[in-house]
């Protein structure tokens, strides 16, 4: 995941009070890095609609369909320390994802391998700072 | 031990919306079923994190199991059929 996740696109103190403003945010910084279009966002918000993208662990992965906005390969992690109600799950991980082609399963395969070992998944959760971050993702 | 092994057939291979639908259907079912790829780690059919470490795309064969029974050999044909559908046409 190293070529993908960069330290800018690491934001550990972030606040929203719905899901709906948690992923526009994650839609915002992947737009700031250049990695997506701004029309991305709204795919993002409508993906998000049309089935929770919460996947366990207080992780969700916001994405959105519309691959013609994506510019590179590129992830965002988002943390919300005030949580997050998920359509009835706490969520406090946000892990937006903009990916051409089919690299985005290879990629939440990856993700899933790290979130599905509880103590990595913690760590994560918990990062004191940005390098805790990319130290456990890249 | 029961087995069924399937090639997935949604385009966007089990991930996301799929995913989520398979997911689902396999937390209803309350028989338990494990998923695999080939010879790799067997994860549990209702875990959205571990189906989606499988890395499953369109036309990769999954094997299904669960215990031998009439409930389980239930359970495996509704998974398989579902994987066997394109989950990702509208009315999936």
């Amino acid at each position: 995941m190293r070529e993908v996740l960069e330290a800018r696109a690491v934001h550990l103190h972030e606040k929203a009070a719905t899901r709906e403003e948690a992923v526009a945010r994650c839609g915002e910084v992947l737009v700031e890095i250049g990695a997506v279009a701004a029309p991305y966002v709204e795919a993002m918000l409508e993906r998000e609609r049309s089935i929770s993208t919460y996947v366990g662990e207080g992780v969700a992965i916001p994405h959105g369909m519309s691959k013609e906005h994506v510019l590179r390969d590129a992830i965002c992690v988002l943390r919300f320390p005030g949580g997050i109600d998920w359509d009835g799950e706490p969520v406090t991980l946000c892990i937006g994802i903009a990916a051409k082609g089919d690299g985005h399963v290879a990629l939440l395969a990856e993700l899933a391998e790290i979130l599905l070992d509880p103590d990595r998944a913690r760590t994560l959760r918990e990062a004191p700072d940005v390098e805790a971050v990319m130290k456990e993702l890249t | 031990m029961a087995e069924r092994t399937v090639a997935v057939a949604a385009q966007a291979g089990l991930h996301a919306r799929p995913a989520k639908l398979f997911v689902q259907a396999a937390m209803k079912l309350g028989v338990p079923v494990k998923i695999r790829v080939g010879s790799g780690k067997e994860v549990p059919a209702n875990s959205m994190l571990g189906v989606l470490s499988l890395g499953a795309v369109q036309g990769t064969e999954v094997t299904l199991s669960a215990a031998d029974g009439p409930d389980g050999e239930a359970a495996l044909d509704a998974l398989a059929a579902l994987l066997a559908r394109d989950l990702d046409a509208a009315d999936a």
